[in-house]
């Protein structure tokens, strides 16, 4: 019996294994062209939700199937490329901003879209304010359907830069639809309709397939006709994804890019531009952070180029301390700032500039004044495994300027709560940006953007305060003539380096790989038309429009 | 008959505690979702629409602790686990319907095969005493117990899939392959649960040979297991029949507490090879701050298992008359 | 001073049987290595371990005996100084855990009645609660990720088994003429308790403490494998979460990844050993038996 029992269960397992490996699995392809596989890793399955004002679900749909007024590229200096409007217009002292709507348009379910479409879109975001996630309401005093193919944003302040928010960010959806659904906010849309050029097809939890539009309004682009993007549980199978050639668009983190992507097949190429910054925030309102030479030290005393070729593989580029991130917003650069902010790496500079403020090495090493000691804790993402290797490089290099730093990597959700409220000495994180400079700095700066300790704080986390550099962000804000912008921002980035109330350490970039052999038109250096992450909306859905399959 | 009632009470107590645990831990802890979810979407969401999120969620509603405490029990106790936060707006009840199969398929078989063969090849180990199994399998297993499951499972990665490239890396199924139920997709999820579920049936095994084992020599020692042998009886009735059954028993309680801990055992198998299932959700809700979405997963987990031990203690009443004389 | 005696007693035969019990002897030998390596590591590690100085992404050589890692460590010195948090952690969790066990244990079975119930009830309350998914909870949101977190959060959901196990034996013990004898001359609980009651339990409460320090050190390595451990820190653990995080296993720096693993279970293959030698010192019929001993009493 024993014998028979344990032959029982060899044949048994032999079978299981036998069949698995004889039945392969059948990959799904529509109208015999090469489907395009995408890579974008989430961390979870998806939840089929399309809700275009819901952050949890407006990835997998603005750009794709529902579009916006206008089209802006960060990487062109922000490049307007007209799209669901025609043409814009500022009047009435810039507070009032006018859309002519492109007509020929239609929605996915063949009814035609018109300006009632945006005109109801905008009024729906004033009636839910769950739905407003660009906060446009905060500005805007009404917005009116004129004639049949103008609509009229009238602004209740000057908030000129809030037209990227406006035209860029705010996906149009058909009235007729929408305005049958009973709650918006929590309805998931599983079968969205949109102007778009690719139509959801088909959703699982493991994969969203989208088909290209055979009626989309721009002629020649959606050549592409069948999309994939699985679902990825952790960064180490979509990796896996992409080096075994399954993935020929992604936007991953991969260690070693080199031998691990790149070698593994001809055509692997990747391009990680750069468009915001990484920075330590410091607690303006701690003991020492709020001597501006212990800033402008600790500036000094970081070697940015080590930090990112060893903390993150050399994929992210120094920052400057002016603020402005190269090469993208480079026409932004002020050269007197960037005189004054030297070459950024000067531990003689920064000892220097601690002794000249009173600053004296203590037993320790560590440089101390009145019995205080500049030792503080820098809090970062605990989710960011290279976030924690950066700084940990950083702490070893201040350490040789007699600055100790602890460094406390923290759970997301606790890390972003401390952050927020401001209870952190040092705190290492991005803020959002936008296409061109001044959108970060007003996020770095702007007093009103802060909040008392122990409050959230949306951005603006160090507690910066000056009604000086309030006055020239409102300036800027109220201004559409472009001297004017650069005159301010050159202000702005002199402040920058004398005052150091923000540390600028890395520049982050937008992750993105791709294989030119089975298909090209993606954006590269010389040709920047989008950002090429799979996780920038609406740019995304543009990149996959001029997207040509190759065989 | 009182046996019974002690084990409804005390299945009662711990249900009601578990509820209680899972409603507190999370509001004593620091934190908001909806600035998680900001931070999680940061380059698409203006970091002004904070407030919105929030009134979106439902939290900061200024609900006092103690009538939030019996609106969750009552909602719970209706099966009303709310929406998820992370896959806002799907609600909790279909995310955990749909990564339930996934754990019940992969780490309930292999907890399943692993207690079956464990315990055969431990009852026939100590049967054979002094013989090969008997000496080579104890020691063998006492080291492969001692491993981390998560790195054999690393391992097993490394060789057969990385190395010799028999298996997958990781994952479920192939991500883009048609969802049906073809006999090939069927094949492919199988598959995929190769390594997965050797790593677990490897790591587990070891318990059950070892304790059956030791069941077993001190049963073979008793006075009827001679007196069966005396009698004439075939050893392999003897083996599976006498002896076999009554080692058993012990077993059972700790077979039904494995299955009742199928879920949260497999959480790090299932972060290592990707497999879609319970635990790693659990992991992502906490990392997400989805307090909803965490609470039913704690609280499905702590209530299979006290169903399962519950199980298990009737059927050892039913099967062992001593217990239920017990002082 | 009757207390000692016996329990010296006990302790004196498990001595015995460790040096003639192979397993035992592997299982003493392994853990001393280990012991002496945590006391002290700088014997026997050759480079600072958190320096990031050295060639990054180099296989097995002469200069770094297990490579090193892509952020240029090297991977044997980070392996030796991490030996100590790991067996500290094993040996600190099991001795708290343990004296949490023993004192509920035995109260329960000693006291009877009302306070029994109420303590198994405890008891089988801590147990039933999935501990893992628990631990991540708390883990994750409580803010210092220290090692005495860790210990704290270890003990107090590691206790019950072990609890449940004594109070067993300790219930079948008590009604021993022996005992009973004692309570009649008139000794105090505490003497029954000491001197009578827990010397016969030793070898059970040996292995309790071995089994809690292997659990303990296997949940602290899932545990810091997942990200929920003091990244700064060097532990055997935080490497094989540094390893995954930058898929060791994928560009080539297999060893990276799996020495840690390797030194985990030796480290629990010695606490197993042990915990399986003392299991055949309280029963004796597990005790190894050749198969030519059998055949010649069976014929």
């Amino acid at each position: 019996m024993r014998e028979k029992f344990k032959g029982g269960l060899a044949a048994l397992a032999l079978a299981l294994v036998a069949s698995t490996c004889v039945l392969a699995p059948s990959v799904a392809g529509a109208s015999g062209q090469v489907p395009l596989n995408l890579d974008n890793e989430q961390g979870m399955e998806w939840a089929c939700s399309f809700n275009p004002f819901l952050p949890t679900s407006s990835p997998y749909s603005v750009g794709v199937t529902y579009e916006t007024l206008d089209f802006i590229d960060a990487l062109q200096n922000a490049k307007v490329t007209p799209w669901l409007a025609s043409a814009d217009a500022w009047s009435n002292n810039d507070k009032t901003l006018t859309f002519t709507i492109r007509s020929g348009v239609k929605w996915t379910d063949g009814k035609p879209f018109s300006a009632a479409d945006v005109a109801y879109t905008f009024n729906l975001l004033k009636k839910y304010p769950a739905l407003d996630s660009n906060a446009v309401w905060s500005v805007l005093s009404s917005v009116k359907q004129v004639g049949s193919d103008k609509v009229v944003f009238n602004f209740s302040t000057s908030a000129v830069p809030y037209f990227y928010y406006v035209a860029d960010q705010v996906p149009i959806v058909p009235e007729h639809i929408w305005s049958k659904i009973a709650n918006p906010v929590t309805d998931p849309i599983s079968s969205p309709v949109g102007t778009g050029g690719y139509i959801m097809s088909k959703c699982t939890p493991q994969n969203i397939q989208w088909t290209s539009n055979p009626h989309y309004w721009q002629p020649g682009l959606a050549q592409v006709k069948t999309v994939n993007m699985p679902a990825f549980l952790s960064n180490n199978t979509a990796n896996e994804y992409l080096a075994t050639g399954q993935s020929q668009y992604g936007a991953q983190f991969i260690p070693n890019i080199k031998s691990y992507y790149v070698d593994k097949k001809a055509g692997n190429s990747y391009w990680f531009p750069p468009v915001a910054n990484v920075s330590l925030f410091p607690n303006l309102t701690v003991a020492g952070l709020s001597d501006v030479a212990v800033r402008q030290a600790i500036s000094y005393g970081i070697d940015r180029a080590a930090v990112s070729k060893i903390g993150e593989y050399g994929y992210e580029p120094a920052a400057s301390q002016t603020g402005i991130v190269a090469p993208t917003f480079s026409s932004w650069s002020s050269s007197t700032a960037m005189k004054s902010a030297g070459s950024g790496y000067d531990p003689a500079k920064a000892k220097a500039l601690l002794k000249a403020d009173g600053y004296k090495l203590d037993s320790s090493g560590v440089y101390a004044k009145n019995g205080k000691q500049l030792a503080f804790t820098v809090i970062t993402n605990g989710g960011y495994s290279d976030w924690i290797a950066s700084m940990q490089v950083l702490s070893t290099q201040l350490a040789k300027i007699g600055i100790k730093i602890t460094v406390d990597p923290i759970t997301s959700s606790n890390f972003y709560a401390d952050v927020y409220a401001g209870k952190f000495q040092l705190a290492y994180n991005v803020e959002t940006g936008g296409p061109s400079p001044f959108y970060e700095f007003r996020q770095w700066l702007y007093s009103k953007n802060s909040a008392p300790i122990g409050q959230a704080a949306a951005s603006n986390w160090e507690r910066y305060n000056s009604p000086a550099v309030d006055k020239l962000l409102n300036q800027y804000g109220a201004t559409t003539n472009v001297a004017t912008q650069h005159s301010i921002m050159n202000q702005l980035q002199t402040i920058m380096v004398q005052q150091a109330p923000v540390i600028p350490v890395l520049e982050e970039v937008d992750w993105f790989q791709y294989n030119t052999k089975e298909f090209s038109g993606f954006p590269t250096a010389k040709n920047p038309f989008a950002q090429p992450a799979l996780y920038n909306e609406p740019d995304w859905g543009v990149v996959l429009l001029h997207l040509k399959p190759l065989s | 008959m009182r046996y019974l009632v002690r084990r409804v009470g005390f299945l009662l107590v711990a249900l009601w505690a578990a509820l209680t645990l899972n409603f507190l831990i999370p509001r004593l802890m620091p934190g908001n979702p909806a600035e998680s979810m900001m931070a999680k979407f940061h380059g698409h969401v203006n970091p002004a629409a904070i407030k919105a999120l929030e009134v979106a969620f439902g939290i900061n509603n200024h609900q006092s602790l103690i009538s939030s405490y019996f609106e969750y029990i009552n909602n719970t106790l209706h099966g009303n686990l709310g929406l998820s936060l992370s896959y806002f707006p799907i609600p909790v009840s279909t995310v955990i319907m749909r990564a339930l199969p996934w754990s019940l398929g992969l780490v309930g078989v292999s907890t399943i095969l692993g207690f079956v063969i464990g315990t055969a090849l431990g009852a026939v180990a100590a049967w054979r005493r002094g013989g090969l199994l008997d000496s080579v399998l104890p020691p063998v297993f006492i080291v492969i117990s001692a491993f981390p499951y998560f790195w054999i499972g690393l391992l097993s990665v490394w060789f057969f899939a990385l190395t010799l490239g028999w298996f997958p890396i990781l994952g479920g199924y192939t991500e883009t392959a048609t969802v049906t139920w073809s006999f090939s997709f069927v094949g492919d999820i199988l598959w995929h649960a190769v390594l997965p579920a050797f790593t677990i049936l490897l790591t587990s095994i070891g318990g059950w040979i070892l304790t059956m084992r030791n069941n077993m020599i001190t049963v073979v020692a008793e006075d009827y297991v001679k007196m069966a042998r005396a009698k004439g009886l075939k050893p392999r009735r003897i083996l599976w029949q006498y002896a076999g059954r009554n080692a058993l028993l012990p077993n059972l309680t700790g077979f039904a507490m494995s299955l009742g801990f199928v879920i949260s055992g497999a959480i790090l198998v299932e972060y290592v090879f990707n497999y879609p299932g319970l635990g790693f959700t659990l992991l992502q809700a906490v990392q997400n701050e989805d307090y909803p979405l965490m609470q039913s997963l704690f609280l499905l987990i702590t209530v299979a298992v006290l169903v399962a031990i519950f199980i298990s203690d009737i059927a050892t009443a039913l099967l062992d008359p001593r217990t239920r004389s017990s002082s | 001073m009757r207390f000692l005696s016996s329990l010296g007693g006990a302790l004196a035969r498990a001595s015995k049987f460790i040096r003639r019990d192979k397993k035992a002897a592997a299982g003493s030998i392994i853990l001393f290595v280990l012991l002496l390596i945590t006391a002290f590591p700088s014997w026997f590690a050759p480079d600072n371990p958190s320096a990031e100085i050295y060639t990054p992404g180099v296989g097995l050589s002469w200069s770094h005996l297990l490579g090193t890692t892509s952020f240029g460590q090297d991977v044997f010195s980070q392996l030796i100084v991490g030996t100590r948090q790991s067996v500290m952690i094993a040996l600190i969790v099991g001795l708290l855990s343990t004296i949490l066990s023993v004192g509920i244990g035995i109260t329960a079975a000693y006291s009877g009645g009302m306070v029994d119930d109420a303590l198994s009830l405890i008891t089988d309350v801590v147990l039933v609660i999935p501990t893992f998914p628990l631990i991540i909870v708390i883990t994750a949101y409580l803010k210092a990720a220290s090692f005495w977190l860790m210990v704290f959060v270890l003990v107090i959901t590691g206790w019950s088994y072990g609890a449940r196990q004594l109070r067993v034996q300790a219930l079948s013990l008590r009604n021993r003429d022996y005992l009973l004898a004692a309570k009649a001359r008139g000794e105090s609980s505490w003497y029954v308790i000491c001197v009578e009651l827990i010397p016969p339990m030793t070898s059970l409460i040996v292995a309790n403490f071995l089994s809690s320090a292997l659990y303990a050190v296997l949940m602290a390595a899932g545990l810091q494998f997942v990200g929920l451990g003091n990244i700064n820190t060097e532990s055997w653990g935080t490497m094989l979460y540094w390893a995954q995080n930058n898929e060791a296993l994928s560009i080539g720096l297999p060893l990276w990844a799996l020495a840690p693993g390797v030194a985990i279970a030796i480290l629990g293959s010695a606490l197993a050993l042990l915990n399986y030698a003392f299991d055949e010192i309280a029963n004796p019929a597990l005790r190894p038996v050749s198969a030519r001993r059998l055949k010649k009493a069976e014929a």
